[in-house]
């Protein structure tokens, strides 16, 4: 019994995407991911778009999107209705975006101002796509706080995938970092965590039959393929191994920075950057938005309500 | 500069956000406890009408359902009131529509004010020429009641024959039942009524929305 479609499942994807790609860039701005970052611009750029392109499939979706558009402007009339406050988040996120964006081009300063309200929006944009279906009680699997978390950390590490990925191609400056790898590595384990105690509780029944009857739906019935294959495999374990192992030869040159002197360390250090850019590297930042993409699938298609609709 | 100084990932750091993180996740994913008692509580509003069914009564004949399409001329698509059959048997049967709940789901979520719920009589009711059909409706409440029509591109469902109970009419589901399983009544008389129920096995918690519906199970 689902009522949304491909579109929605696009739609919230693109979403957490875009919020994602910002605070990728915004991450790398605030050097949180090394010094010179090539995903410095690149974020910011996609940003918006992604958002406003995800937003522009939603109007599709509705069934009045190309019938009467003039009533879509009642959206932002139920101040208690998320999906309002979804539309004020990604309008503004949007405007927000496109306005960082031109100064990023512009090669000038943006204000403060504009770049933290910025990230703040794309935290909120993130958090609104999982807050969305969190709140629908009817909906046992979806009616959790962890609907929020999970979207918002798949969000980042989607977002730090693409921008990671469209920087290796398009940009110039700066360049691949190995605390980008760390960073990721951290995401994808969180994420992994995240899910793992998720469907475990849904599983044990913490959310009555229905959530226990969605997990299993997912975990062993006909969506295993995509949960196991598609989300588990290629989403969270493959990266986990890239980036673990990178993350741990690193380590293990670590050492070597420090006793043997300053040109074996720099030496260590271009291998590392040369290992962040490694096709590899690019495949498994590709893998993760596949995997991004399966797990808004897998949640939007395995809702079951909290009523079959049949009486016993 | 030391540069292992700038590691920014330490195992203790992601141990205790670890840690964190699931305290967290085990707080939010604890389900709230609910009873299941409604149907003997005074309602909100004291001039809130609802349906009461007595389904040893039914016979299964779908007058309710053929006098409500014919009245309310249902959109494509949509199913404003139906009879489910059900039991060992298969001969216990429920004929229900809207429940008019006292916190209906559906006008919570909806994004633009499409549902308004009245306050002489508690009816909720759905105007869909300002609905987007954006279904955010239908997974928000717990008895599938609103519809979507693909023809019109909208939401439809049953507003207790409102019209027709403004002019002093019974609703024509209740008018076209043949044997008085169906009928409608202020909520706080109906829930009196002795065998009076919310909730049939297997159905939502009536504590999810607190529908306005008294049903009289078959033993």
């Amino acid at each position: 019994m689902h009522h949304w479609n491909w579109l929605i499942v696009i739609y919230l994807f693109l979403g957490g995407l875009g919020a994602g790609a910002y605070l990728a860039s915004f991450a790398a701005e605030k050097r949180w991911l090394g010094r010179n970052s090539h995903l410095a611009r690149i974020g910011y750029y996609l940003a918006a778009p992604i958002v406003a392109f995800g937003t522009l499939l939603l109007v599709f979706d509705l069934g009045q999107g190309l019938h009467k558009p003039w009533l879509l402007i009642r959206l932002i009339f139920n101040f208690g209705s998320v999906m309002t406050w979804g539309v004020y988040i990604l309008a503004a996120f949007i405007v927000v975006g496109l306005l960082k964006a031109f100064f990023v081009f512009k090669k000038k300063q943006a204000p403060q101002v504009i770049t933290l309200a910025g990230a703040v929006l794309a935290l909120a944009t993130g958090a609104y796509t999982g807050l969305l279906i969190a709140v629908i009680e009817a909906v046992p699997f979806w009616n959790t706080l962890v609907m929020p978390i999970l979207f918002v950390v798949s969000a980042l590490s989607t977002g730090l995938s693409l921008t990671t990925l469209v920087a290796h191609f398009m940009e110039k400056e700066g360049s691949a970092n190995p605390l980008e790898g760390k960073v990721h590595l951290a995401l994808v384990a969180a994420e992994l965590l995240i899910v793992a105690i998720f469907f475990g509780m849904m599983a044990l029944g913490f959310k009555g039959p229905v959530g226990a009857k969605s997990a299993s739906l997912v975990m062993f019935g006909s969506y295993a393929i995509v949960f196991w294959g598609y989300f588990i495999a290629l989403g969270l374990l493959l990266p986990l191994v890239v980036f673990g192992r990178e993350y741990l030869l690193a380590k293990q040159s670590a050492p070597k920075v420090a006793t043997e002197g300053a040109s074996t360390g720099k030496e260590t250090a271009i291998a590392a950057e040369a290992e962040h850019s490694s096709y590899l590297v690019l495949a498994t930042d590709l893998s993760i938005l596949i995997g991004g993409f399966a797990l808004r699938a897998l949640i939007i298609f395995t809702a079951l309500p909290i009523w079959d609709g049949k009486l016993l | 500069m030391n540069s292992s100084k700038k590691v920014l990932l330490t195992r203790r750091s992601v141990l205790k956000a670890g840690a964190v993180a699931a305290f967290a996740l085990a707080v939010g994913i604890t389900p709230t406890v609910v009873k299941a008692d409604t149907a003997q509580d005074a309602p909100k509003n004291p001039l809130q009408k609802g349906f009461i069914y007595d389904q040893s009564k039914c016979i299964n004949c779908k007058m309710c359902v053929n006098a409500c399409k014919e009245v309310n001329q249902w959109e494509e698509g949509t199913v404003w009131r139906r009879v489910l059959a059900g039991g060992k048997d298969g001969k216990h049967y429920l004929s229900y529509s809207c429940n008019h709940c006292e916190d209906p789901a559906c006008a919570s979520v909806c994004p633009v004010l499409a549902y308004k719920k009245r306050d002489e009589d508690g009816i909720v009711i759905h105007n869909p020429d300002v609905c987007v059909g954006c279904k955010y409706c239908m997974f928000a409440c717990p008895y599938h009641v609103p519809q979507f029509s693909p023809a019109t591109g909208r939401i439809n469902k049953c507003h207790f024959c409102y019209e027709r109970q403004d002019k002093g009419e019974k609703p024509a589901c209740v008018s076209a039942c043949p044997t008085r399983a169906l009928n409608f009544g202020l909520l706080s008389d109906i829930r009196k009524t002795s065998g009076a129920t919310a909730q049939l096995e297997g159905m939502p918690n009536p504590e999810l929305t607190k529908p306005s519906w008294v049903l009289i199970p078959k033993a």
